[in-house]
């Protein structure tokens, strides 16, 4: 139990070192999302779709392969601490991908609803 | 998830089948390693040998087919997902440099306290961040929260570099006070301190990893790795 409380801690740890960067991308993407309603551009309302965009999950996707291809370029030391912990790269992205996507999800329905 | 390795025991660690290329040019061939609780192995061999190539492929960080990793006779690959199994100092920090040194401790399951009880100097620094350290007072702590660490086997690559001589030897002592509880594998260039508190000492050269003598002074002599 005390090995995966520490495991689920390593994650988070991890996650907020790639946060800043992932957080800045999903921000932008949802603001570029929102940018025709946000300036009221005529007839697009109509041409909306409901929910999340699938242009935008693609974009979000791509971003976050940038961001897992830099980190293992600029910082490949940055996984001994992860491993001694017992956690694999496999794991590190993997509670990245859940807790990222899920925020970017949420956020991005919830701004659907609140901006139709 | 349960940690097996920290009662009975003793537990045997034994590496064989590693075959490492870089650029066609092989590194590591037919290299078999054994190393069981209470012994500390000593590794020597000249820069670019492989030391760390061969340590970070036990650990399970870099992954070789074929290699095989086993206790206790039961393949483990890669041991460091196995938990209690192992750990690895790596010549790298091995902390996070955004975390407080105390955390980091108790993330990795080690009471700080216990870790530095013979290097009371090291205690304040346990409230602050890796990078505000000297390097050897760094290197010094990091060796022994691994070494403190709760798991059967510490891999410690370079554990005495830059690190002083008085706190070489109060080092070496720890080891010896741990390895009732542990095996070790420790590689560094300092190698009369590697040598002082070595059981086994294995030359990896060209490739190959040879067990010296009891007297390991000649064969060190006859590999170039010290001066005749």
């Amino acid at each position: 139990m005390a090995v995966w409380g520490a495991r689920l801690r390593g994650i988070w740890l991890f996650y907020r070192g790639v946060a800043p960067a992932l957080l800045l991308i999903s921000a932008a993407l949802l603001l570029v999302m929102q940018l025709p309603v946000l300036v009221q551009l005529p007839g697009v309302r109509e041409g909306r779709v409901s929910g999340v965009p699938p242009g935008l999950v693609l974009a979000k996707l791509l971003s976050g392969l940038a961001v897992w291809y830099l980190a293992n370029e600029l910082r490949p030391q940055q996984y001994w601490f992860y491993y001694n912990l017992g956690l694999s790269r496999a794991w590190l992205w993997g509670g990245v991908a859940v807790l990222d996507g899920s925020l970017f999800m949420a956020a991005a329905e919830i701004i659907a609803r609140l901006w139709p | 998830m349960k940690n097996n390795y920290l009662t009975g025991g003793p537990h045997v660690l034994e590496a064989d089948g590693i075959r490492v290329l870089f650029d066609g040019r092989p590194v590591l061939t037919d290299i078999y390693l054994r190393v069981q609780t209470g012994q500390i192995v000593g590794l020597l061999g000249r820069n670019g040998s492989g030391k760390s190539t061969l340590l970070q492929t036990i650990f399970g960080a870099r992954p070789v087919p074929d290699a095989s990793v086993r206790v206790n006779g039961r393949r483990a690959v890669p041991a460091f997902q196995t938990p209690g199994l192992l750990n690895y100092l790596p010549q790298a920090a091995a902390l996070p440099a955004s975390l407080p040194l105390g955390r980091a401790a108790r993330l990795l399951q080690v009471d700080a306290e216990a870790a530095t009880a013979n290097f009371p100097e090291l205690r304040p620094q346990l409230a602050g961040f890796l990078h505000e350290l000297s390097g050897g007072s760094a290197r010094l702590l990091q060796a022994l929260l691994l070494l403190h660490a709760p798991t059967a086997f510490s891999l410690l690559d370079e554990p005495f570099s830059g690190v002083m001589p008085l706190h070489v030897e109060a080092l070496a002592r720890e080891m010896q006070a741990l390895k009732v509880r542990k095996g070790l594998v420790i590689t560094d260039h300092r190698y009369e301190a590697v040598l002082a508190v070595s059981d086994v000492v294995y030359l990896l050269h060209q490739g190959r990893l040879r067990q010296l003598a009891a007297d390991p002074w000649p064969e060190l002599r006859d590999y170039g790795y010290v001066p005749a």
